[in-house]
Formats: C-alpha cells, sequence, structure tokens
C-alpha cells in the first residue's frame, strides 16, 4: 500500500512537471484548445441536425443525449490529461530509445510513461463538457443538488480512469510495433460510439461495449442514473475501473518482460 | 567481495531477415525468417567496490549490450549478473536505487524544464534527504561550473553544458555504482576534463565504482585503474592498466641524434630486431621490440656507422596499442 501510495506521488510530481513543460508552449496550447473546441461545435451542430427530422433515438430525447454528450466530453478530458501519453509509448518513447532511460530509474516505467502525459488541449473539452452538462440538467428540470455536484465529479473521474485503463492496455501494442498510437486510437474511435446511448446499437456492439471494452460505463451507466433511468449500474463503474487497471498493469509487466528479453 | 559479477554472460538478439522486394516483404509477413546474433558471448568479470574500470573494444564489439545487462535493462539469453547482492534484470527497480547510468547523448533531463527542476524531481525519485542533497548539489556545481546552467531549459544547453549537468543528476543520489557509456562523445578537451576530474573526485570521496566505456583512449588513460577489453563479444584482456601496457606495448620507439653519419642507414643495416622509420643527418627514429632485443644491442649496432649523441625513448601509447589489437582483429 505504502508502495501504490509512493508511485501515485511520484505519478503526480511527474504531471506537474509536464503542465510545467506545456505551459513553455502557450500559443501551442491555446492553438489546440480552440481548435478542438471547433470541432466539438461542428458534432453538436450534427446531433441537432439529427434531431431535426425525429423527437427521440431508442427513446433518448435530444436533451437527454446532449447531457450524456457532456458528461461524456468530461470524461475523455480527464483522460487525455491524465494518460494521454499512452499514444507516445511507440513512436516516440520506444523508437526513439527514450524507454531503456525509463528503465533505469527507481520508479515503474508505467508511472513515468503516463506522467510525461501533458494534454492541454483536452481542456477545451472540459470547458463544453461542463457548459453542456450544466444547461440540460437546467433544461431536463434536474435539480443540481450537492449530492449530485459530488458524484458528477467522482464518476466523471471514474470515467477517465477507465478509458485510461483500456488506452494503456491497448499501448502495450507499441513494445512489438512503433504505431502503437494508432492502435490506440483506433480503440478510440470505437469508443465514441458511446457517445450516444448504447440502446440504438445492436447486441452484439451493446455487449462489446459493456463487456469487453466496457465504455458503457464511463458515461452512458452514470448518464442514465441522472436521469433516473437505471439507479444500480453507476455503482458497478469504480470496480470495472479497478479491474481494469489491474489487468493493465497485469498486461504492461508482462509485455515489459519479453520487451527487456529481445532488446528492440 | 565483488559488488559486480558476471558469469558465463551471454545475450543474442534475434535479427529478422528480409527477402529483397515487395515479395520479400510479403513472405516475411507470413513467415519471417530470424538469424541469431551474439552480441555478448560468455564473458565472466568480477569488479570490486571502488574500482574504476574502462570498458573498451571496437565499435559493435558489445559494450552497450554488457551494460544495459549490468543495468537490467535487458535480461541476459543465458548466464548470471549479480550486482550488490541483486540481480537486476529480476530486482531492476530495487537496484536502480543503488545505480547512476549515462548513456551517450541520451538526457534522463526534463526537455523542457530548467535543469534544477529535473533535479528536485530526482531528489524526489530517489528519496534524497534534504541534507544530502543540498550539500551534493554545491559541490556539483562547483566542480562541474553549473551556476549559469541551473535555471535555463535542458533544450537550449550546448552538448558539453547539458553532459555536465546530465553527469551531476546521475550522481546525485550517491549511487554505489555509476555506468557511463560514452560520456565524452562529443564533448570538447575542456568539459572532456571536467568530467574526467569530477569522476576521479567523486570516486576518490565516495568510492563509487565506475564503469567507463569511451572511444577516447584519453578517457581510460586518465581516469580508469582497469581495463577489461572486448571483442566480437569476448573478453580478450582484462586487468591493471599497466599490465596492459606491458602486454600489448611491447613496441618501443627510440630517437637517437647522431653526428657524423655516413649514408643511408636503412641500407646499411638489415637488422630483423628494429626497424628505422625515419632518418636524417642528425636524427634517426626507430622502433624495435621488447621481446627481440634491448636498447643496448640497437646503439651497439647503430654505433658502428655514427657517433650517438642522444637517445630519446618512448613507450608505445595505449592508443597505438589498441589501434595494433583492433588492425589484427
Ligand atoms: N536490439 C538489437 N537487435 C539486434 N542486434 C543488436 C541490437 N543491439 C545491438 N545489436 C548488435 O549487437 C552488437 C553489439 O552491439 P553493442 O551496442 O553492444 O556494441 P558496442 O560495443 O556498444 O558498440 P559501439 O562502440 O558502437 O557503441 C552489434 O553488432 C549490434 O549490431
Ligand atoms: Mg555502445
Amino acid at each position: 500500500m505504502k508502495n501504490v501510495l509512493r508511485n501515485i506521488s511520484l505519478y503526480i510530481s511527474f504531471i506537474i512537471a509536464s503542465i510545467k513543460e506545456m505551459l513553455i508552449y502557450r500559443l501551442d496550447c491555446i492553438v489546440g484548445i480552440l481548435s478542438q473546441t471547433l470541432t466539438q461545435v461542428v458534432e453538436i451542430i450534427f446531433i441537432w441536425i439529427v434531431f431535426q427530422n425525429t423527437s427521440n433515438l431508442a427513446g433518448w430525447s435530444y436533451e437527454q443525449i446532449l447531457l450524456l454528450y457532456g458528461i461524456t466530453l468530461m470524461s475523455i478530458s480527464v483522460c487525455s490529461f491524465l494518460f494521454d501519453a499512452t499514444y507516445d509509448l511507440g513512436p516516440v518513447f520506444i523508437r526513439e530509445g527514450e524507454f531503456d532511460k525509463l528503465l533505469l530509474r527507481p520508479v515503474h516505467p508505467l508511472i513515468s510513461v503516463l506522467g510525461s502525459s501533458k494534454d492541454f488541449v483536452s481542456f477545451g473539452y472540459l470547458v463544453i463538457g461542463l457548459i453542456i452538462t450544466i444547461m440540460m440538467f437546467t433544461k431536463l428540470a434536474i435539480p443540481i443538488t450537492f449530492w449530485l455536484i459530488i458524484k458528477l465529479l467522482f464518476f466523471i473521474i471514474i470515467g477517465g480512469l477507465i478509458l485510461g485503463g483500456i488506452e494503456t492496455i491497448f499501448s502495450v501494442a507499441a513494445f512489438w510495433t512503433y504505431r502503437s498510437n494508432e492502435v490506440v486510437w483506433t480503440f478510440y474511435r470505437v469508443y465514441t460510439l458511446t457517445q450516444y446511448p448504447i440502446d440504438i446499437y445492436s447486441g452484439f456492439v451493446k455487449i462489446l461495449i459493456t463487456f469487453i471494452l466496457p465504455f458503457a460505463f464511463v458515461a452512458y451507466y452514470p448518464t442514465m442514473d441522472y436521469l433516473g433511468f437505471n439507479k444500480y449500474m453507476i455503482w458497478l463503474s469504480p470496480i470495472v475501473a479497478i479491474i481494469i487497471w489491474i489487468i493493465a498493469i497485469g498486461v504492461w509487466n508482462w509485455a515489459l518482460k519479453k520487451y527487456r528479453s529481445t532488446g528492440t | 567481495m565483488a559488488i559486480i559479477e558476471a558469469k558465463n554472460l551471454v545475450k543474442e538478439y534475434k535479427t529478422i531477415i528480409k527477402d529483397k522486394g515487395i515479395l520479400g516483404y510479403i513472405k516475411h509477413l507470413f513467415k519471417p525468417k530470424y538469424e541469431k546474433f551474439t552480441a555478448v558471448d560468455g564473458i565472466n568479470f568480477e569488479i570490486n567496490e571502488g574500482e574504476l574500470v574502462g570498458y573498451i573494444g571496437e565499435n559493435g564489439a558489445g559494450k552497450s549490450t554488457t551494460i544495459k545487462m549490468l543495468t537490467g535493462i535487458l535480461t541476459p539469453t543465458s548466464g548470471e549478473v549479480i550486482v550488490n547482492g541483486l540481480v537486476p534484470y529480476k530486482s531492476r527497480i530495487e537496484n536502480n536505487k543503488n545505480i547512476g547510468a549515462v548513456f551517450g547523448q541520451k538526457t534522463q533531463l526534463w526537455w523542457d524544464l530548467p535543469v534544477i527542476e529535473s533535479f528536485r524531481l530526482i531528489k524526489k525519485m530517489y528519496k534524497i534527504p534534504e541534507g544530502e542533497y543540498r550539500k551534493n548539489l554545491k559541490k556539483f556545481t562547483e566542480l562541474l561550473d553549473l551556476e549559469d546552467l541551473l535555471e535555463k531549459q535542458v533544450k537550449n544547453l550546448s552538448l558539453g553544458q547539458k553532459m555536465r549537468c546530465e553527469i551531476a543528476a546521475t550522481f546525485l543520489h550517491n549511487p554505489k555504482i555509476v555506468y557511463l557509456d560514452e560520456p565524452t562523445i562529443g564533448l570538447d578537451v575542456l568539459v572532456k576534463e571536467n568530467i574526467r576530474r569530477f569522476i576521479k573526485n567523486i570516486n576518490k570521496e565516495k568510492n563509487t565504482t565506475v564503469i567507463l566505456t569511451t572511444h577516447d583512449v584519453k578517457d581510460i588513460e586518465e581516469v580508469c585503474d582497469r581495463i577489461i577489453l572486448i571483442d566480437k563479444g569476448k573478453i580478450i584482456f582484462d586487468g591493471e592498466k599497466q599490465k596492459f601496457k606491458d602486454n600489448y606495448g611491447k613496441n618501443i620507439k627510440a630517437e637517437l641524434i647522431v653526428k657524423d653519419k655516413v649514408g643511408n642507414m636503412a641500407e646499411k643495416i638489415n637488422s630483423e630486431n628494429f626497424t628505422i622509420t625515419e632518418e636524417s643527418n642528425e636524427l634517426i627514429k626507430l622502433k624495435f621490440s621488447h621481446e627481440k632485443t634491448t636498447i643496448m644491442n640497437v646503439m651497439e649496432e647503430i654505433s658502428k656507422y655514427c657517433k650517438v649523441l642522444d637517445i630519446h625513448m618512448q613507450e608505445s601509447e595505449l592508443e597505438d596499442i589498441l589501434k595494433e589489437i583492433y588492425k589484427k582483429g
């Protein structure tokens, strides 16, 4: 336990260092945030167009879908802020030989890799997500109580952790191919499916995003709770997060062992 | 007691062989062919605490591979490594607490941050006590002349400035063992001097064990007491630096100042025991082997044809010795 806490504390130090690094590139930061915000606005317009012809999608109203969307955005933001470096593992760390250097530290290399995440750009997601969420709570006449705020905050972070854990699992592809970022990216695309209620998908996709890649626990079940549709599934989210991370660390250690015996 | 022990250490790399052309690539996709390459081929050594060891050999001899195994980055194919009572590839993180390492031009510092921030992170990572950190920082700043560099971003430093900071970062946590893989590559003479002095200084004060690979013979000449020479993955010499010179440095160079020389000496003397490399009316340069003759015999021969006024003898330099060993292959 002491070891876990120490690793987390080091991870936070690394993240703070990354933030300092990022702040040096102020202009990059601002341009990034603006362009990402713009893509989100386009997506929202897309949802709006879809709803011009129908009043609901698999039983979900326009406002309810946007609420899910806003909460999803915030979890994505947390995930990219904390775990963005999973994309860099292949093309940056392993290809450039940076990874060997991390193996010399008295810290698990996963902490070092994740700790170098510096995706500030996702800050734009957080802001837009927050605005949409608050607007939709108001429109849907859901009272924003203290309890709701706490719950929201907690499950947004849990959602971010689930996403990050899944990304981390797929990032081990980096130990075999430098193009691991593309592997992670592909699964990220699967994730964007869950910006819409999973009710609209076929049985196979439903099973995939609930049990195999448990994306449904990121935002879908929490949103179901806030809307009063399903009050139980949300509480599985933290358990899913823990399981995902146990798997992620296991897979990582296994891949690392392989990597160290081939030396490529 | 040995602090580092390697027993029959072997590392085989598997490399992919691809046939030529697109067809070859497609074939490779379905049925990859591998070729084994033995980079380190059963080496043995023991290194004691406080030793300064030069680990040398030609390009591709297997130096970096050995060091990667000693640090635990790479798992050996077979054989054993024990460092400070630990098996590095099994207890890597535990082992990392006791060691420091520099790999060529790769920096362990945070690229976009001021140097001092990296030092602080290192302090946290290695749990360096505050007092010890301050003491080391002050001392290293002085020895490596870092005063003006600490607040600069790493990416803005020159190669030499970066390496000085890198060396400081490596020694900050008082490692018991330090592996330096080509720390002086690309540096100017003054920075090299500075780094050599630093290594010797710390070794003396803290009894740090240092293993140094380099292609600059002066590094070895000035820093190391012991030489391990590796060739094609096998150790071909292991011992004190002086012994190395005695073993391989059998060639002695001599310069004779002469008078009353008649004609061309090289034509007149056709001795198997020594060779004249250069001559003029006043000066003869020659080379002979310890094993075959002595300077007395050479003199005797020479003075048949001229009067010798002065002699100047020179042992072979490490560099010449290495050149000869590498050439023989
Ligand atoms: N990951 C790898 N896969 C396959 N072969 C490798 C790998 N790393 C090194 N080699 C090969 O192993 C041999 C030893 O390499 P190594 O880097 O240990 O040499 P070195 O003595 O450090 O050389 P240098 O002086 O050039 O740094 C070389 O022939 C090299 O091509
Ligand atoms: Mg090397």
